[in-house]
């Protein structure tokens, strides 16, 4: 992708950012990785939808769980809508599901955390960052 | 309709998961969601032979990898209390 300037690039790079966490998978699209954006959208929703499904929807406490919290809230800034709606602590949350909820909820957002940074260097470099594994 | 709202409704209790061995097998779909999106990330061109090759090879690494540590704790915590 041509750039007129540095500045332009930079500007690109946050804008592939933002838009990989305001949508899973977003960046990709805008950079035309059209299978790479539907795999982590789909991915990453679903994770996110099976620990909300296991430990109810209080598992995601602004107030009582900040930590966890802070990691899920890297899915998507609509997490915050959810975290609006349960920081009243009306929503029951407990024991086992709790945690497995929290786990699965946390590792969708630091998973699309992974997704942003890629994206961002993939706008920046034009090519995938190296397999390291 | 009516089972749409009765999914939603699910959302807001937790569900019932027991403390057995068999609990452990909630893992697995977390491993798969980590598999698929971190080869979805790295891989240079997504074809779907290679992507599942490739996500599946990392699964199945990742799932040897934890039963291994746990033979190991498992032994560790045998030969402790023995």
């Amino acid at each position: 992708m041509g750039f007129r300037s540095e500045q332009n690039r930079i500007v690109f790079v946050l804008v592939v950012g933002l838009m990989s966490w305001l949508i899973p998978g977003g960046g990709y699209f805008l950079l035309r990785e059209n299978r790479r954006g539907t795999i982590i959208l789909v991915t990453i929703a679903l994770t996110f939808a099976v620990g909300a499904y296991i430990g109810s929807i209080g598992v995601v406490d602004p107030v009582g769980a900040k930590l966890w919290y802070l990691a899920q809230i890297l899915s998507s800034p609509a997490v915050a809508a959810v975290g609006h709606l349960t920081a009243g602590g009306g929503y029951p949350v407990y024991g086992r599901p709790a945690e497995v909820g929290q786990i699965y909820t946390s590792i969708a957002g630091l998973l699309n955390l992974l997704c942003i940074i890629n994206a961002a260097y993939l706008a920046y470099a034009g090519k995938p960052s190296p397999e390291t594994d | 309709m009516l089972s749409v709202f009765y999914i939603i409704a699910n959302f807001k209790v937790p569900q019932e998961i027991g403390t057995s061995p068999q609990s452990m097998l909630l893992l697995l779909p977390l491993v798969a969601a980590i598999s698929v999106v971190y080869k979805a990330t790295k891989l240079p061109e997504i074809t779907a032979k290679e992507f599942l090759k490739e996500s599946a090879l990392l699964f199945g690494s990742i799932v040897v990898f934890i039963a291994v540590t746990a033979l190991i704790l498992c032994a560790v915590a045998w030969l402790i209390m023995s």
